[in-house]
């Protein structure tokens, strides 16, 4: 049981990232980012092939280029269409497979990982857990709470702030919103590649890792509400509880199955989510 | 109009005796591909309901008429079916799954309708990884040659074409029927339409199941036309390619998407792969699918098919 | 929307040219895996050497590649095309034992329209054979010197448990992660009841999704149940596998059949991490130069792309060209009028039998009445092997061994469960951790209420 939770804690701190970010794009811009699995995956990437010339410096230049990208995908493909939602989620989703299947081109189907950061074991109230994972943990928090500085106290999160909260308002009040939903994609874009790379260093990603952890997200961001990064954020947990405990005691299929029944489900009933704020 | 769709007819109908049998093999193929395209268009041209799960009743339909055939993969005895009757089984089994799919989402507004039956296909895909023993999984099976929709070529060639050619008939003949011009109603003002006293739940569920049934019906066609069955056929790649083949003929025009889906099918297997061979890219020829679809999509996001339209008539 | 109805017309009248001295092999793979590409360049690298010394009855052979991507719509239609588009009159390859079912029947169903291909295929269940026995009219073309017979995996795989309880290692309970895939149902098939005849005991059965890259609640599992880890992967790369088990240090070793840890670069791809796994080597596809042909080929392949092969599928795709080399100067010896027609050659590739075999890079080749590899000392069989210090080491069958049983320090050599006691007392990292998470859910639902 101790360790579904200790387990279960280390990944939904993964998904926490990635869900932060999904979710921030949805709460400022209205956008459903179903490329956002493809930022995850790309950060490993980026990071795996730079590693030999960098070493562990490579996570840095990683992740810009992760967010430069999503600051192109956002200014190049998704705002010209926009005010088309539906049409988003297929530009997005023709995207993700686009990516996926260069990504299949270049590495091929063969899960590569990223050199573990640390190494050693530590036990845990009686659990032995890797070093790596408890680090990640670590800097999953400090990130978390570096993206909740960010968005209060500085210049730039209070435009995203105040675009969040009203569109128009912010316009007329002379922000410029185009480049808000940008550095928003930005950032999104980083924390799934941070994401990404951490993952990397602890399981591995192929190409089709994009969809799985897409398939999280949103489940995640769904169960904790559009928009509320605060929501997603416990919700990762809880998701990541449900499927260390699935994968324990039962089947890992099974919890794929859970997090896709946990969307249907949540649409369905409860659109907002448990924690919504709409 | 017209006469161009009648020579088209009448070449479709000669070709085998004088085309290379691969291209007769691949025209088969094309012409259930335009069956999904059309049954798409039903529910998304006509009743303006966004669905992105439409691949769920194709795959309904293709593993049931796959497990009838193969029933000791189900591990029950089944009495050996003729493929006609597990194959219209197959239609009537996504209708039963498109009726249930269909009270409970119709009620969610756009957004959320696309949202949720773009889930649906993969669930679908998961449970047939976890019931692999079952449904093969991720491998598919094979049904076996014996059951093949025809001992030769040519005429599984010809079942192929008039299975197309009814199914397009019905659903013209549903379309210019009072329930159509319901339907075109919905799409236009749902709530107009409710005011006026169209009971718009019920036609939009009458919509609903009559595309799985098409859908059903093609997928299952499609079993016994290439012998396999496998995910392929719940997956998004196909879904994409169904809504790329309708949104470049033109959503709910009926005959645009059968050359949408003549085009993009034929382009897939002998343009793109052609273009991969020739620049000897060592990629997917679905990349161009994609971009295609990107392409189309950032150029005219309200779909391109009012100037299409413009064009052919 | 003009253009592309022009570059479809074009393309749909272009005529398949084909040369009258030419003979064309389709290799037929996952290409987007090393398998597929490993396929690829032992058949090229036969086909290149045997064109050197003039063809095959002085037709040059052609390599037509073709991607199955592991789906067997994508696997049946390529097939179709190697056949009918290209008229390849001989297919190697496969792999993943569902997908190569349904392209068996498509060579079924393709004879039957009159395009007869020989397919000398891969993929190891039993299921392929059983059907050239049940319908040999429709499937005889099909061959399979590529891989051995999945029910032959468990005796290999018994015999390396036995191997490791005969080195001091208290082995009873067995935890099998496996593909969930056809092939592995049927080597459970055999391998259950083996293992219980000779005192085993299944403790765990799981099943791994292809693309999966977390095995941590695998592995915790077993550590609880086992001991030992016996993966059955093919599919699934056991990378990401050995990885965890080193970074958990799971005090079991992991001995089981793994395709992917014969890949030479499988060190490299694991960062060391895989020192220590036991594991079976397919039809005997490692780099180790067993014999003079092996070494001419790891030599030949080493020159022509800078590495060894890459995976296991290499050393049975050129054993594959060599053999329907000879199997069609045989026949045109013996006077037959069209040696390259595949209801011929069918006579004459069954005559490489116990008796007569063909002499591969991995042993004697020979063919059972179903068109199965035979299995035993001497012929094809599935070396017992180890990953030490960057190196592979051949520890069974005892004529073949290179080296002897290392484990990592981390586990203990007389059994699992008994030593080792749980440590009870905690390190500060929990604390902290705990200390951290308490820290931020604080700061959150203080944010919460401003």
């Amino acid at each position: 049981m101790l360790e579904v939770l200790i387990y279960g804690i280390i990944i939904g701190s993964i998904w926490a990232l990635v869900s932060s970010g999904f979710s921030l794009v949805f709460g400022v811009a209205r956008i459903l980012n179903f490329a956002h699995g493809i930022f995850f995956v790309l950060g490993a990437y980026f990071a795996i092939l730079l590693y030999p010339y960098l070493g562990f410096f490579s996570i840095i230049p990683a992740v810009l280029l992760v967010g430069a990208f999503g600051w192109i995908v956002y200014r190049f493909l998704i705002s010209p269409i926009k005010q088309y939602e539906v049409m988003v989620i297929l530009i997005t989703l023709a995207l993700a497979l686009l990516v996926k299947e260069i990504l299949l081109a270049i590495f091929k189907d063969i899960s590569q990982s990223y050199p573990s950061l640390v190494s050693g074991l530590v036990t845990v109230a009686g659990v032995p857990v890797p070093t790596n994972r408890l680090m990640i943990l670590g800097i999953a928090i400090v990130v978390i709470i570096c993206l909740d500085l960010f968005i209060r106290r500085t210049k730039v999160g209070k435009f995203i702030m105040a675009t969040s909260q009203d569109m128009e308002a912010s316009m007329l009040v002379g922000i410029d919103v185009e480049w808000v939903y940008s550095v928003t994609m930005m950032i999104s874009a980083i924390l799934a590649s941070l994401a990404g790379i951490l993952y990397a260093q602890i399981y591995a990603v192929n190409p089709a890792t994009a969809f799985r952890v897409l398939i999280y997200a949103f489940a995640i961001v769904i169960l904790g509400g559009l928009g509320s990064v605060r929501g997603s954020i416990i919700a990762s947990f809880i998701i990541g509880f449900i499927q260390v405990a699935i994968s324990m005691f039962y089947e890992p299929r099974w919890a794929e199955i859970a997090a896709l029944a946990t969307i249907i489900f949540i649409l369905i009933v409860r659109p907002k989510g448990l924690f919504g704020v709409e | 109009m017209k006469w161009l769709a009648l020579i088209s007819l009448i070449i479709l109908a000669i070709l085998p005796f004088f085309a290379p049998q691969s291209v007769v093999y691949l025209l088969g193929l094309t012409f259930i591909f335009v069956v999904y395209v059309v049954s798409w268009d039903l529910i998304a041209g006509y009743a303006g309901q966004i669905n992105l799960g439409h691949t769920v009743f194709i795959g309904i339909g293709a593993y049931t008429t796959a497990l009838l055939q193969n029933p000791e993969r189900l591990g029950i005895a089944i009495p050996h079916l003729p493929i006609f009757v597990t194959i219209i089984l197959g239609g009537l089994m996504a209708v039963a799954f498109g009726f249930a799919i269909g009270a409970i989402c119709l009620r969610l507004k756009g957004y959320y309708l696309a949202l949720v039956t773009a889930i649906l296909p993969l669930i679908c895909i998961q449970l047939l990884n976890v019931y692999s023993d079952v449904f093969g999984g991720y491998e598919g099976f094979s049904i076996g040659f014996e059951n093949s929709l025809a001992s030769s070529l040519m005429a599984e060639y010809y079942i192929s074409l008039i299975f197309m050619l009814i199914c397009i008939v019905a659903i013209v003949y549903v379309v210019r029927s009072p329930l159509g011009i319901k339907l075109k109603a919905i799409r236009e003002d749902e709530e107009l339409a409710e005011a006026v006293g169209v009971d718009v739940v019920k036609y939009k569920l009458i919509a609903f199941c009559l595309s799985a049934f098409f859908a059903g019906l093609a997928g299952a066609v499609m079993v016994h036309y290439r012998i396999t069955v496998g995910p392929d056929l719940f997956d998004i790649p196909l879904m994409l390619m169904i809504i790329l083949a309708a949104v470049i003929g033109g959503l709910g025009t009926i005959y645009g998407p059968i050359v949408g889906a003549f085009l993009i099918y034929l382009a897939k297997n002998y343009v793109f792969v052609w273009i991969v061979q020739k620049l000897s890219l060592n990629v997917s020829d679905e990349i161009f699918l994609y971009i295609l679809l990107i392409i189309i999509i950032l150029k005219s996001p309200e779909g391109i098919f009012e100037k299409v339209r413009r064009m052919f008539s | 929307m003009r253009l592309l109805v022009a570059m479809l017309l074009i393309a749909m009248i272009m005529p398949i040219a084909s040369a009258e001295n030419v003979i064309k092999i389709g290799v037929i793979g996952p290409m987007e895996t090393k398998y597929g590409t490993a396929m690829e360049h032992a058949v090229k690298l036969a086909a290149d050497e045997i064109n050197e010394h003039g063809g095959i009855l002085g037709k040059k052979i052609e390599v037509v590649v073709a991607d199955t991507k592991l789906d067997q719509n994508t696997a049946t239609s390529e097939f179709r095309r190697l056949v009918v588009d290209e008229g390849c009159k001989v297919i190697i390859g496969g792999f993943s034992s569902g997908v190569a079912l349904s392209m068996l029947d498509t060579m079924a169903d393709l004879a039957r329209e009159g395009h007869k291909v020989i397919w000398l295929g891969d993929a190891s269940s039993p299921r392929l054979t059983d059907k050239v026995a049940q319908d040999y009219e429709h499937y005889k073309y099909f061959f399979r010197p590529l891989g051995l017979n999945a029910s032959t995996f468990p005796l290999d795989m018994v015999a390396m448990l036995d191997f490791l309880r005969s080195q001091g290692l208290n082995i009873k309970k067995v935890a099998i992660i496996r593909d969930n895939a056809l092939w592995t149902d049927d080597v459970m098939k055999v391998f259950k009841p083996l293992l219980e005849k000779h005192g085993y005991e299944i403790a765990m059965d799981e099943k791994a999704e292809r693309g999966q890259t977390d095995f941590s609640s695998f592995l915790l599992k077993a550590q609880e149940k086992a001991d030992v880890i016996v993966p059955i992967l093919a599919h699934v790369r056991g990378d990401s596998l050995v990885k965890q088990w080193a970074d958990m240090k799971i005090r079991i070793p992991i001995a089981g059949h793994d395709l992917s840890a014969i890949d030479p670069d499988y060190w490299k791809a694991t960062d060391g991490k895989c020192f220590g796994e036991i594991y079976t080597a397919d039809g005997g596809g490692v780099p180790i130069p067993i014999n003079d042909k092996m070494k001419h080929f790891l030599d030949a392949y080493k020159a022509k792309y800078g590495h060894l092969p890459e995976a296991y599928s290499a050393y049975g795709c050129y054993d594959a060209v060599y053999l329907y080399k000879e199997a069609v100067e045989m026949a045109a010896k013996a006077g037959e009028k069209n040696p390259f027609d595949p209801d011929v050659l069918v006579k004459y590739l069954e005559k490489f039998n116990r008796t007569h075999p063909f002499e591969g890079v991995r042993g004697k080749i020979a063919f059972t009445k179903n068109h199965d590899l035979v299995w035993g000392d001497g012929f094809v069989r599935n070396w017992i092997c180890q990953w030490q210090k960057g190196k592979q080491v051949v520890l069974y069958p005892k004529y073949m061994a290179t080296g002897k049983l290392v484990l990592p320090d981390w586990i203990k050599p007389s059994g699992a469960k008994e030593t080792v006691k749980k440590e009870e007392k905690g390190t500060p990292g929990f604390e902290v951790a705990v200390g951290l998470t308490g820290l931020a859910l604080a700061y959150a639902i203080r944010r919460k209420r401003n």
